[in-house]
C-alpha cells in the first residue's frame, strides 16, 4: 500500500512537470505570430541580401564571388559620384531645411499669428502628397517651356536650364526636398516647442533678453533631442533618396543628380546585377550607422 | 527547450520558404491530339491586337489551341521575364516579346533559358527576313527568336511646314542639306527641325550610328563609341543643336505632343511612329509626309533601323513544341503580318509581304504618298547594330556622352569618357583609332 501511494505521488510529479513544461511553451507561442512574421518579412531578406551581397550571376545562376562586389565598388567611378552627390545633398540640403522647419514653427508658435490653424496646415500639406505625384509636377513645372522658366522671361531674364544643367538640376531638386519635407518636420518642431516651460521666456524678458536672444539660448537648446531625432531621420531619407530624382530628372544629365538610391535600383532592376546591387544596399546601412554614431556623438548626449 | 523551439522556428522557415519556389509544374498534360492546349503570351501594346488575330486564324486549322496574351507594360515583361529565368523558368509563359535590343542579352545570361529555334527547324526560314534581322535573332548561328516587327528609318514630316518655307524635301539628301533646311524652315516658319529629349535619350544618334554601320559595341562586342563615325553622328547632332534646331522635350509625350502641335518640322523615328501619328495627331491628316533619313555624305546610306522585336519561347513552356508551331505560322505568313501592319501599323520584317498590294497603297493621312516603299526599300540594306549583353549600359553611357556635348563638352572628349565608363562597368575592351 505505502508503496504504491509513494508511486503514486511519483507519478502526480512526473504530471506536474508535464504541465510546467507546458505552461513554459506557451508565451512562445503568443509571441510566435510576430516572431514568426519578423523571421520571414525581415530578417530572411536581411540575411538573403547579405550573403546575395557576395555572389554573381554566372550563366543565370548565383555563385559565391568573395568580397568581389565590394571591391568593384571602391573602384567604381559612378558609384562614388552617386555617393559625393547623396553626401552633397546631405550637408546643403538638410540644414537649410531644418533651420527653415525651426524657423517656421517659432514663428506660428508665436503669440502674434492669426489664423495658425490655416498656416499650419499649408505648410503640412506637401508632406501628405504622394513622392511620385509631386515630383511629376515639379518636373512639368521646371520643364523648359514650363511656368516657371515663363515667369522667368517674362520678368526678362534668360531661361533656366532647371533639368539639363548639371548645377541646375542639384538646385531643383534641392527645392523640390525642401519644398516636401519642411512641413514634416515644422510640426515634429511645433509639437517639442509647447513643452518648452513659458516661465524660461518671461525670465529671460524680465532679464531684457531680445526675441532672437531668447531663440538662440532658450528655444535651440531645449529643442535640441527633437533637433538631432530630425537630424537622424533627415539623414536616413537623404541617404536612401530616390523618388525625386527618379522621377525629377532620372539621374541626369550625365549622373550628376545620381543619388546611392538610384543607382541601387538601377544596378539591380535595370542592369539585374542583384548581387552587386546588394553590396550597395549594405554600403547604405554603414554608411546611415556611421553618420547617426557621429550625430549622436556631436550632440554630446549620453 | 530554447533550442529546440529556434531549431522548430527555422526549420518552418525552411518549410515556408521551399513551398514558395519552385513546384510549378502543376499544369501539366502533354500537347496529345485532340486535348486542347492552353498558351500563355506576355506581350504589350499593340502586339497584343496582331497576336490575338493571328491566334483567331489558327484555330480555324488548329482548334485545339487557345491563346492568352497578357498584355503588361513593356518593362513589366522585362522584370517578371528575368525573375522568372532567375527561378529557373518558373511562372513564364509559353510565348513572349522582346525587343530585338535585348534578345542577345537574354541569350547570353541564360543560355538554356529559351527555346533553340534552329533545332525545330527555324533555319529554312532564315532568307525570308533581312540579314540583320537574322543576326540580332540569334545567337552563335542559332536561332532564339523568331523576327517580328521591325523600325526602318524615316523622318517623319510637315508637309504644310515644308512648303511654307518653301523647302522641297526630296532635295534633302544629306545631314549637311538638312541642317540648311531646317534653317530656313526656323526662319520661315519659327518651327524647330526635330524633338528629343536631349538628356535622357538618344535615338537619333542611335540611327545615325547604324546608318553609319557602327554603334555603341562593334562586332567583337569592344566599345566602338570612340569611332571616327560616332563622334561624325554626334557632331552632326551638336550642329543642329547650336543652331537651335532641336527642340528639346520631356521623354515619349514630350514628342507626341510636339508631334502634334507642329512645333517640329521633323521627326526622326522608326516606321512604327506611323501608327501614333495617325493616331494622335488626325487634325492634320494629309499633311504628313515621309522620306528617308538624309545621308552623311552624298549617295551614302540612307537605311537604318531603330527598334523593333521578335517572339521568344521560354525553354520551360510545357508546350513548346505548339508554341513553336503557332509562333511559325505567326511570323512567316503574309496574312498575318499584314494584319499587323495595317491594322496595328507594326511594320513586318517578313520580305515575302514587300510584295503585296498593301506595300504600293497611297496613304492618304500621308499625303497619297506611298510611305510603305519608303521603308520597304530600306530593308536589304540596314547594317546590323551589335547591341551586346551590356546594351542597356551602354546606352545609359551614351545618353550621359549626349547630355555633356549639349552642355558643352568637346565631342571626342565626351565619348572617349563615356566609352572608359563603359569599360569599367562592363570590362570590355574600348576600341582606339
Amino acid at each position: 500500500m505505502k508503496s504504491n501511494a509513494v508511486i503514486g505521488q511519483q507519478e502526480k510529479v512526473v504530471v506536474n512537470r508535464k504541465k510546467m513544461k507546458k505552461q513554459d511553451i506557451v508565451p512562445y507561442l503568443f509571441i510566435a505570430p510576430a516572431v514568426i512574421l519578423f523571421a520571414i518579412f525581415m530578417a530572411y531578406p536581411i540575411i538573403a541580401s547579405f550573403i546575395l551581397s557576395f555572389q554573381t550571376s554566372q550563366g543565370g545562376e548565383m555563385v559565391f564571388n568573395g568580397i568581389a562586389n565590394y571591391q568593384r565598388l571602391i573602384s567604381d567611378q559612378i558609384f562614388l559620384k552617386a555617393l559625393g552627390n547623396t553626401f552633397l545633398f546631405l550637408a546643403i540640403q538638410v540644414p537649410i531645411m531644418l533651420s527653415l522647419a525651426i524657423i517656421l514653427s517659432t514663428c506660428l508658435n508665436s503669440a502674434l499669428v492669426k489664423l495658425k490653424g490655416i498656416f499650419r496646415v499649408s505648410f503640412f500639406l506637401p508632406a501628405v502628397t504622394s513622392l511620385v505625384a509631386y515630383s511629376i509636377i515639379f518636373s512639368v513645372m521646371l520643364m523648359e517651356e514650363g511656368v516657371i522658366n515663363q515667369v522667368i522671361t517674362s520678368l526678362g531674364a534668360d531661361r533656366i536650364p532647371w533639368l539639363s544643367h548639371p548645377t541646375w538640376a542639384k538646385v531643383a531638386l534641392i527645392t523640390a526636398i525642401t519644398w516636401r519635407w519642411v512641413g514634416y518636420n515644422m510640426v515634429i518642431y511645433l509639437a517639442a516647442l509647447q513643452n518648452i516651460p513659458e516661465e524660461l521666456y518671461e525670465a529671460a524678458s524680465m532679464d531684457g533678453a531680445s526675441k532672437i536672444r531668447q531663440f538662440f539660448s532658450i528655444t535651440v537648446p531645449q529643442l535640441k533631442p527633437v533637433i538631432l531625432f530630425t537630424a537622424v531621420l533627415s539623414t536616413i531619407g537623404t541617404l536612401q533618396l530616390f523618388d525625386e530624382p527618379f522621377t525629377l530628372t532620372g539621374g541626369g544629365p550625365s549622373d550628376s543628380t545620381l543619388t546611392i538610391g538610384m543607382y541601387l535600383y538601377q544596378t539591380g532592376f535595370r542592369y539585374f546585377d542583384f548581387g552587386y546591387a546588394s553590396a550597395v544596399a549594405y554600403v547604405i546601412v554603414v554608411l546611415i550607422g556611421i553618420m547617426t554614431f557621429i550625430q549622436f556623438k556631436v550632440t554630446g548626449d549620453k | 527547450m530554447r533550442k529546440l523551439l529556434s531549431f522548430l522556428l527555422v526549420l518552418s522557415i525552411l518549410v515556408f520558404a521551399a513551398a514558395c519556389s519552385g513546384n510549378n509544374e502543376t499544369s501539366g498534360g502533354s500537347g496529345a491530339e485532340g486535348e486542347t492546349v492552353k498558351l500563355t503570351a506576355w506581350a504589350w501594346n499593340v502586339n497584343v491586337g496582331a497576336l490575338d488575330a493571328a491566334a483567331e486564324k489558327f484555330k480555324e486549322e488548329n482548334p485545339n489551341v487557345e491563346l492568352k496574351v497578357e498584355d503588361m507594360g513593356r518593362l513589366d515583361v522585362y522584370d517578371r521575364l528575368s525573375t522568372g529565368l532567375a527561378a529557373g523558368g518558373a511562372g513564364l509563359p509559353d510565348i513572349v516579346l522582346v525587343e530585338d535590343d535585348r534578345i542577345q542579352g537574354y541569350v547570353e545570361a541564360f543560355p538554356n533559358g529559351f527555346l533553340n529555334l534552329s533545332e525545330q527547324g527555324f533555319d529554312s526560314h532564315a532568307e525570308s527576313f533581312p540579314p540583320f534581322k537574322n543576326e540580332l535573332a540569334s545567337l552563335n548561328g542559332d536561332f532564339y527568336a523568331m523576327p517580328f516587327d521591325a523600325g526602318p528609318g524615316g523622318m517623319f514630316y510637315r508637309r504644310d511646314i515644308f512648303e511654307k518655307a518653301g523647302v522641297d524635301p526630296e532635295e534633302i539628301e544629306t545631314w549637311d542639306q538638312f541642317l540648311e533646311a531646317g534653317k530656313t524652315i526656323k526662319e520661315a516658319t519659327g518651327v524647330a527641325a526635330m524633338p528629343l529629349d536631349m538628356f535622357s535619350d538618344d535615338p537619333t544618334f542611335r540611327m545615325m550610328l547604324n546608318q553609319l554601320g557602327v554603334y555603341y559595341f562593334d562586332e567583337v562586342g569592344n566599345i566602338d563609341l570612340t569611332n571616327p563615325k560616332a563622334v561624325q553622328a554626334m557632331e552632326t547632332l551638336k550642329a543642329f543643336a547650336d543652331a537651335d534646331l532641336i527642340r528639346n522635350v520631356d521623354g515619349w509625350n514630350g514628342i507626341v505632343s510636339s508631334t502634334i502641335d507642329g512645333s517640329v518640322a521633323t521627326i526622326p523615328f522608326g516606321a512604327w511612329y506611323f501608327g501614333t501619328i495617325i493616331d494622335q495627331a488626325s487634325d492634320s491628316a494629309g499633311d504628313w509626309g515621309v522620306f528617308e533619313l538624309p545621308a552623311f555624305e552624298e549617295g551614302g546610306n540612307r537605311a537604318s533601323n531603330l527598334g523593333g522585336s521578335s517572339w521568344m519561347i521560354p525553354q520551360a513552356s510545357d508546350h513548346a513544341e505548339v508554341a513553336y508551331e503557332f509562333m511559325e505560322f505567326f511570323s512567316t505568313s503574309d496574312d498575318v503580318q499584314l494584319i499587323a501592319m495595317e491594322e496595328y501599323g507594326l511594320f513586318p520584317s517578313l520580305s515575302t509581304v514587300y510584295d503585296s498590294d498593301a506595300f504600293t497603297a497611297e496613304v492618304e493621312f500621308f499625303g497619297g504618298q506611298q510611305i510603305w516603299q519608303v521603308f520597304a526599300d530600306q530593308m536589304s540594306d540596314v547594317p546590323t547594330a551589335y547591341y551586346t549583353n551590356d546594351y542597356s549600359i551602354g546606352l545609359d553611357e551614351a545618353i550621359k556622352a549626349q547630355a555633356d556635348v549639349f552642355n558643352g563638352k568637346d565631342i571626342k572628349e565626351a565619348l572617349e569618357e563615356s566609352a572608359k565608363r563603359l569599360s569599367d562597368r562592363t570590362g570590355r575592351d574600348v576600341n582606339t583609332y
